[in-house]
């Protein structure tokens, strides 16, 4: 593995991309830094087979490193990863006329739970408990895009501000898009989890 | 799991390394920001100018006689309004907001924001424009050119050249001492000999002012130059400087003896003739 000399594993994001401009290796510890956390996402958004998420997952570090100098300090490193992310993951779909597959794994539960409290304080839900598989029926009835702002809200757990430097669209819009996204996932769950 | 990063950290090096890629410099990056914001600048610039051609069209449409050049004022409306240039406004706009959404940070901002700014630039700039007068260069340049626009001027001095149907525009190049006949070169440049004698106050002050005017009357006949004015009303540019010859004084004031005060009959008969004598008043 490729030495970063310097570099430690508390350097900011933005300080190793400083140093992956001088030099290349430092990259690596952004790559370590974000190949868990984009993998799960990739998951999220329906990159179903792992060898697609991992030519996805090189693409987009290797696209990030290409464009490196196009990072815009004023905007956190992991919003800028993530877009790259969601880009390369929409094209990937769209090269391969697939649908997105909702894959669930084993943080479904907390998952749901997050979910849950968050609908129910809108009052989208009555009490009773959704099970995995009634979640993943629901959210594959609805378009990418509310899936989109609901993976990255609750799954995610990605402030307005960061889902707009995400997904590229006004916070406005991101506010539009989950509230569409709940209700459309409350007429999607099966009536007797409705209040 | 580890063996799989070092797997991914491995391969992306070793991608770069042999691709020998490097990081795309970054003045590559400033200079398509810079390119998508002067792209969105130039849109609401093209908007400033479609908009001071509107102004200018609407400016110059005379709507009080679409009475006497249209069978109704829908069809006045549809022959007149500047569809082209509020098309051409709302096209750049959008092309305007289609390049700030490209730049770094434009995504940020909704298209209401966008479309708002840059209606509100394009119109602030538009009136500046009209205002020295290049909303009227702008419909005669560019208005000439696509096949599907006529700029307006050109469209009026069309109603205005129909002396068969009772309209005649063009300059009054000289008139009688007393106003009772006068002539004038239409658009096309022939010349008509102009009876005067029913016209009132407001007709002959405009006769007498000279310059430009819009003549509503009666052709004497089909194929003489000799046409009966009814009401005469002056053709005054506004917003253009360049086309619109200044009013000549051709001759005094007619005294309020030459000023009739009822028309004959042959003009009482022209279609509009009460609105076209409310206007007169």
């Amino acid at each position: 593995m490729p030495q970063t000399p310097q570099m430690t594993d508390d350097a900011s994001d933005e300080e190793i991309v400083r140093r992956t401009l001088i030099n290349k290796d430092a990259f690596a510890l952004l790559i370590k830094r974000y190949e868990a956390k984009l993998s799960r996402y990739l998951t999220r958004l329906g990159v179903g087979l792992a060898e697609d998420r991992e030519d996805i997952l090189q693409n987009v570090f290797i696209k990030a490193y290409k464009n490196l100098n196009s990072f815009d300090p004023s905007l956190a490193f992991s919003s800028w990863i993530y877009r790259i992310a969601h880009n390369e993951t929409m094209s990937f779909f769209r090269a391969k006329h697939a649908r997105p597959q909702v894959i669930l794994n084993e943080e479904s539960e907390m998952l749901i739970t997050e979910l849950e409290d968050e609908m129910a304080d809108t009052s989208l839900l009555a009490e009773a408990r959704l099970s995995k598989e009634e979640l993943t029926k629901a959210l594959e009835t609805l378009p990418q895009s509310y899936r989109d702002a609901l993976t990255l809200r609750f799954f995610e757990d990605r402030s307005y501000s960061e889902m707009s430097d995400i997904l590229q669209v006004p916070v406005g819009t991101v506010s539009t898009l989950l509230y569409r996204a709940k209700r459309a996932l409350k007429e999607s769950l099966p009536k007797t989890f409705l209040p | 799991m580890n063996t799989q990063k070092d797997n991914l950290i491995e391969r992306v090096l070793k991608n770069i390394e042999e691709k020998h890629l490097t990081p795309r410099p970054r003045y590559e990056f400033i200079l398509k920001n810079y390119f998508f914001w002067t792209l969105g600048a130039l849109a609401v610039a093209f908007g400033a100018l479609a908009f001071s051609a509107t102004l200018f069209e609407i400016q110059n449409v005379d709507w009080r006689l679409s009475v006497a050049t249209h069978s109704s004022f829908f069809s006045f409306f549809l022959s007149a309004a500047p569809f082209v240039w509020i098309i051409t406004l709302v096209l750049f706009i959008l092309i305007g907001y289609i390049n700030v959404r490209r730049t770094n940070h434009g995504y940020r901002y909704p298209l209401s924001i966008i479309a708002i700014g840059a209606v509100l630039t394009s119109i602030a700039l538009g009136t500046a424009l009209y205002a020295i007068g290049f909303g009227g260069r702008i419909d005669e340049a560019i208005g000439d050119h696509p096949p599907f626009y006529r700029p307006i001027l050109a469209t009026q001095r069309e109603w205005w050249l129909a002396p068969e149907k009772g309209l005649l525009g063009g300059e009054i190049i000289k008139a009688a001492a007393d106003l009772s006949s006068f002539s004038v070169k239409d658009f096309s440049g022939h010349v008509w000999n102009v009876d005067g004698s029913d016209l009132r106050g407001p007709d002959l002050a405009t006769v007498a002012r000279g310059g430009i005017a819009r003549i509503v009357g009666v052709p004497v006949s089909a194929t003489s130059t000799l046409f009966h004015a009814c009401f005469v009303f002056p053709w005054e540019m506004r917003g253009d400087f360049r086309n619109a010859p200044p009013p000549r004084p051709l001759a005094a004031v007619a005294s309020s003896t030459q000023a009739a005060t009822t028309r004959s009959d042959a003009c009482k008969n022209i279609r509009p003739y009460q609105q076209l004598h409310d206007i007169d008043d």
